[in-house]
């Protein structure tokens, strides 16, 4: 058990590319801005290819990817950092952290 | 208390709140151990019309490192599941309930139980049904038989139940937060003398409050590693770190990893040693990284405090304290456990990697038919700090540890107070309102809110 956080027993990176929503479901499920970060909401399926330009699981995350179930998952971003683009995309019970710059910013404006 | 609304995140978060945990070789069956894991504080019976109930989107877990580092080597999850057949009443209940599979009853509670370790995950159990919160006796007649029927066997042949209970911990809160007194000794205490108090029993504050508990009974091999008797236990909660409120859609939205808001091991550990500073903190953090915290339990504040509250009553705990001395005998009863050699015929040493963990040595016997409330301080070593009993006084006994009792027993030079050896807040299980069970679950039958408070 050691260093596990979580339930979840799929190899690391398995399903990584597969989780990660591309900018048009995100861009879809926009919910709500604040001064520090926006959460976006994609209540869709997002099984479309990955957009981004940089993906790593991330902290306690590591190692674990969402197990598979048929029904559509729910994806949650949280822009951690615009500037940067730093974006943590949660979905399932896998967490990763993507960079990319552009989407970042095209959330921010979304948000208004 | 022991670990009721330690932290000021997790107060706001009862049902991820774990409040005591117990490790013990079972009195009954001295081939097994009992672990019971509780949660949601202070539940008042007459709870209604939403009686408490464990949290769905909360994962439970109880944690056992066989191997002395720190991490668990096995874990046994529990998740939990409602049910309301009938959404169009605002009843719990339609008539009394008189079975788990009453009619009745319109809101329930199932969960699953499983078990990962070094082999993998293993479904235990799933659909085991909890039993319904003891309203009265027109709703819940026969409690006690009702509850009975929720203790399960799980297909590895362990047992396990999960409910409500009676709040087994004893404890004078209302006393110990008014800035530390001690009703017993309050007319030592500088503000308690101040005020004109005099020595006054203590007042069981949880009495006649309900928790709700999971517990497991195991057999021992099933716990511990070959040659291995000792093993360290702690509870964790978990929630998955990002949640949106949807009243549009289908329900609230819930992603990511679950991460740790609540841990339990040794009793009072976050509650008395930790800063309030750190203690939310403490509750994210795995046992294995407890070395960061490792000086507030060297120089615990209550062991400076106690001299200044209680003037020329504890000098040599004062003299202790001004030398600045680390407190090698409170690292080794909460953090590595203790070695060989301290006390005649003891050890729950699990190595030194320290992390705050129950330790329990599998080995000894449970003490029958009169064990000690004071464990180990009482002469009793099945008893707290080895493992904890539901009955143990761990209030008096960390109370007279950090007062320098222990002290003595890694500095056999150092003499200690007259008074530390005789700290207590004035309880004793007499004090609680009802029995414990002699029998898993060992947590009394709670009480109902039809009688409480009469």
């Amino acid at each position: 058990m050691s260093g596990i956080d979580d339930s979840a027993s799929v190899p690391a990176g398995a399903g990584r590319e597969r989780s990660l929503p591309s900018r048009r479901s995100v861009l879809q499920g926009v919910a709500g801005a604040g001064a520090a970060g926006v959460a976006a909401a994609a209540l869709m399926n997002a099984g479309l290819p990955a957009a981004a330009a940089a993906i790593a699981p991330a902290g306690a995350a590591r190692g674990q990817a969402r197990e598979h179930t048929a029904e559509p998952e729910p994806v949650v971003v949280h822009i951690r950092d615009a500037a940067a683009g730093v974006l943590d995309v949660f979905r399932g019970t896998a967490h990763i952290q993507v960079r990319d710059k552009e989407l970042a910013a095209r959330l921010m404006r979304a948000s208004g | 208390m022991s670990s009721h609304r330690e932290a000021p995140e997790i107060s706001k978060d009862p049902v991820a709140d774990s409040t005591d945990l117990y490790a013990f070789v079972s009195p009954d069956k001295p081939d097994t151990v009992t672990l019971i894991a509780n949660y949601l504080p202070l539940e008042g019976p007459a709870g209604g019309p939403n009686f408490y109930e464990f949290g769905d989107d909360v994962l439970y877990e109880i944690n056992i490192d066989t191997h002395g580092h720190g991490e668990a080597d096995i874990t046994y999850e529990f998740r939990f599941h409602t049910q309301l057949p009938n959404p169009d009443t605002f009843l719990y209940n339609t008539g009394p309930i008189t079975s788990l599979h009453s009619p009745t009853w319109n809101r329930r509670q199932t969960y699953s139980v499983t078990r990962r370790d070094g082999r993998g995950k293993h479904r235990l159990g799933e659909g085991l049904i909890c039993p319904p919160c003891n309203i009265g006796p027109l709703s819940t007649p026969h409690y006690d038989a009702l509850a009975g029927a929720a203790v399960h066997t799980l297909s590895d042949g362990s047992r396990v139940f999960a409910g409500q209970r009676a709040e087994g911990f004893y404890v004078d809160l209302g006393s110990i937060f008014d800035l530390g007194d001690l009703r017993p000794f309050q007319k030592f205490q500088v503000f308690a003398k101040g005020a004109g108090l005099n020595a006054a029993p203590g007042v069981n504050t949880p009495k006649f409050l309900n928790v709700h508990s999971i517990a497991l009974q195991v057999p021992i091999p099933r716990v511990t590693e070959h040659h291995r008797p000792v093993i360290g236990v702690w509870t964790a909660a978990k929630r998955q770190r990002a949640r949106i409120l949807d009243f549009e859609g289908t329900g609230h939205v819930r992603s990511g990893p679950h991460t740790q808001v609540s841990r339990l091991g040794n009793p009072l550990f976050n509650e008395v040693i930790v800063p309030l500073g750190k203690k939310d903190y403490w509750n994210t953090q795995r046992p294995v990284h407890d070395k960061q915290f490792a000086h507030h339990v060297a120089h615990p504040e209550l062991a400076g405090l106690l001299p200044v509250l209680y003037p020329a009553v504890f000098p040599r705990l004062a003299a202790l304290d001004k030398a600045g001395k680390a407190r090698a005998d409170l690292e080794a009863i909460l953090l590595t456990g203790i070695p060989k050699g301290i006390i005649d015929g003891f050890t729950n040493f699990t190595g030194p990697v320290q992390a705050d963990m129950l330790r329990l040595n599998t080995s000894i016997p449970p003490t029958t038919p009169n064990p000690s409330i004071f464990g180990l301080l009482g002469g009793d070593a099945a008893g707290f700090p080895n493992g904890r009993r539901v009955f143990d006084d761990v209030v008096s006994i960390e109370l007279r540890a950090i007062a320098g009792v222990t002290y003595k027993l890694i500095d056999p030079s150092y003499s200690v107070d007259a008074a530390a050896g005789e700290l207590t807040d004035g309880l004793t299980p007499a004090d609680l309102g009802g029995p414990y069970l002699s029998h898993f679950p060992y947590l009394g039958v709670p009480y109902d809110g039809y009688h409480h408070p009469s």
